[in-house]
């Protein structure tokens, strides 16, 4: 045997290049092999049914098509990425490869992340295209603001979220049965975890289909006068990473799934996992609704966002403008010509409102998962007066077509207004309330009635004493300039008491 | 294993020229019962008797309106999906080549699952309230059954859950809009529909028809990949 000069070995490539580049070679194969595929199609038709066409029928606002993304997408999702994660899981054993891929170089916690990622990967692709139709529609629609990004995180989150549980439950329980049985489970799990909800300051708030106060549905408000609270959204997506981190951790201890130099770290992940789902249920149980209408989180809670969003109104070119916040502005000329005509009858008086503004609403608990919804201050007030208005899509409730819409307006803010320039209340006198009534009656309005009797039900009206009817007839039949002018004489001697039925003319 | 498998059985010409086996006495039993073994029909019971004892629990429980109408149908989807999924083979070619009692055995096989997860269900809403009645949960468990058997004759045995639990989600949404108008009221989304409903009734049997047909003709579609 003799010596040998032999070339010096090539240094080897840094063992983290080399290792990164086989994980992404491993994740390439997952994407290729994976059933994430193949699904997607029936959760991106799920998404387009359940989801888009609701958003679509609803208005323009960011806000509300935020809201119907995060719930919508969560629910069309949910069986989707449950079910095809758990067939994945539990491909090694449906295959019988479980020993074959035992004795591979990598650890099986390594390859189960892999199977992981690459199914997250996809549903959180197909997930993107399904948000990015929504909010390129949106964005074409919207008159004002901008996308929300925090519940397209939380609806990111929860896919993660659910691909590791259905992972889990197909790894350790890999029968054939194991994906459906996971699609339904994540979905009973999901849909019916607001029944629980009771109140504002409810720890099953956590549940990522809740995007605020349960039970009045979305706000169309949240994020038009006042910024978007992330407060519940955060906890959300805190809550649903950590469960994440606590799941995939989990997989690594069972012996067998790893190294034993593995052990030590997936444990500390589990436990950071466990602690941040924890602590995020616990902080949404501290959240409470606000007067704007969304769930606020004090630990989690910046001051600025209680400060109004500056914007320029849009108004109507009518007798008396109509000023509506910028995000409502396709309202704008359905609003302005359900007011017209009661406009047009009360400009030029003493004291009627140089201006309709759209306010903000207030909102306020109420026992259960009760909320009531209102004005913060009186409607007319200011020097010049000012009238405040809630449109009806404020309010809680469905949403309307344009000509509900119109209709609902002239019912609720035309005897409003009417009523905050001629006298208002129970003590109204007789001449007001005929004036009143021939006003409505002359710009098309529903004729006002009185309150009914102490002893009867709640909410329970009276029509008009015959006298008064009469009076509102004679009155409403004089042309609109006389009448007018008479008002414009009278008005405050009316809303003084002076002025009787007889006088009126 | 089917009988066009076990070739020692002897044969008697039938009038056409074809030969059929002559069947000893326990031989149907057997190929029903290596069938259902290949199948995971066990399982699949036991996943159906797993979803009735769930819908039991759950109707002990205080549920709203939309709540107990939505129960049901989650516990329904669960048994369509497990009914569907026996109907991936185990063995693939080879069987279909062979087996030519194969149509009648998926046929029996599909049938009898049906019929179990609906008793099963009628009989765990038994005493309690069960929204929608038994004629709902006959209805629903046909209907999505269908979809199941029709999904798994395009993605395959082990892929047909998608179709239960994605009819789950139209369900359980047209059900919301029952609330939140405009109502969803095509018979074509049963769950929606009134128990009594003729429309919502045909539908529903159309597709568990038409999903008998073709699983029991075709069967499941062999995985090439996944």
């Amino acid at each position: 045997m003799t010596a040998v000069r032999m070339p010096a070995a090539p240094r080897p490539a840094p063992a983290q290049r080399g290792r990164l580049s086989a994980a992404a070679r491993l994740l390439r194969l997952e994407l290729r092999r994976n059933a994430m595929p193949w699904v997607l199609p029936v959760a991106a038709g799920l998404f387009w049914f359940t989801t888009y066409r609701k958003a679509m029928a609803v208005p323009p606002l960011w806000n509300l098509r935020a809201a119907s993304l995060q719930s919508g997408a969560l629910l069309a999702f949910v069986c989707p990425v449950a079910g095809a994660a758990a067939w994945m899981g539990s491909r090694e054993a449906r295959r019988h490869t479980t020993d074959l891929v035992t004795i591979t170089a990598r650890p099986r916690w390594t390859r189960q992340l892999a199977i992981w990622a690459a199914t997250t990967c996809w549903v959180i692709l197909g997930y993107l295209g399904c948000v990015a139709a929504l909010y390129g529609m949106t964005a074409e629609q919207a008159s004002w603001g901008g996308p929300l990004w925090w519940p397209v995180a939380v609806v990111a989150a929860s896919l993660a979220a659910l691909s590791a549980l259905g992972f889990a439950a197909g790894t350790l329980v890999p029968s054939r049965f194991t994906a459906p049985v996971a699609a339904v489970a994540a979905f009973f799990a999901l849909a019916l975890s607001t029944q629980l909800i009771n109140g504002s300051q409810s720890y099953w708030q956590i549940s990522p289909i809740v995007t605020a106060p349960w039970d009045i549905g979305p706000d169309a408000g949240a994020g038009a006068f006042y910024p978007y609270l992330p407060d519940l959204s955060i906890a959300q997506v805190m809550f649903l990473t950590g469960l994440t981190m606590a799941v995939l951790g989990a997989m690594a201890l069972p012996n067998g799934s790893g190294r034993r130099w593995l052990l030590r770290p997936a444990a500390a992940v589990t436990t950071a996992g466990l602690l941040a789902a924890g602590t995020a249920v616990a902080l949404a149980g501290t959240g409470k609704l606000d007067v704007h209408g969304m769930i606020a989180i004090p630990a989690l809670h910046d001051a600025a966002s209680d400060r109004p969003l500056r914007y320029t109104p849009v108004c109507s070119h009518t007798a008396i403008p109509v000023c509506l916040n910028p995000a409502y502005a396709s309202y704008l000329p359905a609003a302005a010509a359900a007011l017209a005509p009661v406009l047009n009858e009360i400009a030029g008086l003493p004291g009627a409102p140089v201006r309709i503004s759209q306010a903000a609403a207030t909102f306020r608990q109420g026992p259960g998962n009760s909320v009531s919804v209102s004005l913060a201050d009186p409607p007319l007030s200011g020097t010049p007066p000012v009238f405040r208005l809630l449109l009806p899509n404020q309010l809680p409730g469905t949403a309307m077509t344009t000509s509900g819409f119109a209709a609902a307006v002239r019912s609720s803010a035309g005897p409003a207004i009417v009523a905050s320039v001629i006298g208002d209340g129970p003590s109204t006198f007789p001449a007001q309330q005929a004036v009143a009534a021939a006003l409505s009656r002359s710009a098309g309005l529903p004729q006002p009635s009185l309150p009914g009797p102490v002893m009867q039900r709640r909410n329970t009206t009276v029509p008009l004493p015959a006298p008064v009817r009469s009076a509102a007839r004679r009155f409403a039949a004089l042309p609109s300039p006389a009448r007018h002018a008479w008002l414009v004489r009278h008005l405050a001697a009316l809303r003084a008491g002076r002025i009787t039925l007889a006088h009126l003319p | 294993m089917t009988a066009g498998t076990t070739g020692e059985m002897p044969g008697a010409a039938a009038p056409g020229g074809k030969t059929w086996p002559a069947w000893p006495p326990r031989a149907g039993t057997r190929l029903l019962r290596l069938h259902a073994i290949s199948r995971r029909v066990p399982a699949a019971i036991a996943a159906i008797a797993a979803c009735a004892i769930g819908l039991r629990i759950a109707l002990i429980g205080h549920w709203d309106t939309y709540g107990a109408l939505q129960l049901p149908l989650v516990f329904e989807a669960g048994s369509a999906a497990a009914i569907a999924i026996t109907t991936a083979s185990p063995l693939g070619e080879p069987e279909r080549v062979t087996g030519r009692w194969l149509p009648f055995l998926r046929l029996a096989t599909a049938l009898a699952l049906t019929a179990a997860a609906a008793a099963a269900l009628i009989a765990a809403g038994a005493g309690a309230h069960l929204a929608g009645g038994r004629l709902d949960v006959l209805r629903n468990v046909a209907g999505m059954t269908g979809i199941g058997l029709l999904c798994a004759a395009v993605l395959g045995g082990g892929l047909a859950w998608v179709g239960p639990t994605g009819y789950l989600v139209v369900g359980a949404y047209a059900l919301y809009t029952q609330w939140h108008r405009p109502a969803l009221t095509t018979p074509w989304i049963w769950p929606a529909r009134p128990p009594h409903d003729a429309g919502a009734a045909i539908c529903a049997a159309l597709v568990f028809t038409i999903g008998i047909v073709v699983i029991s003709v075709r069967g499941a579609r062999d995985p090439v990949g996944e």
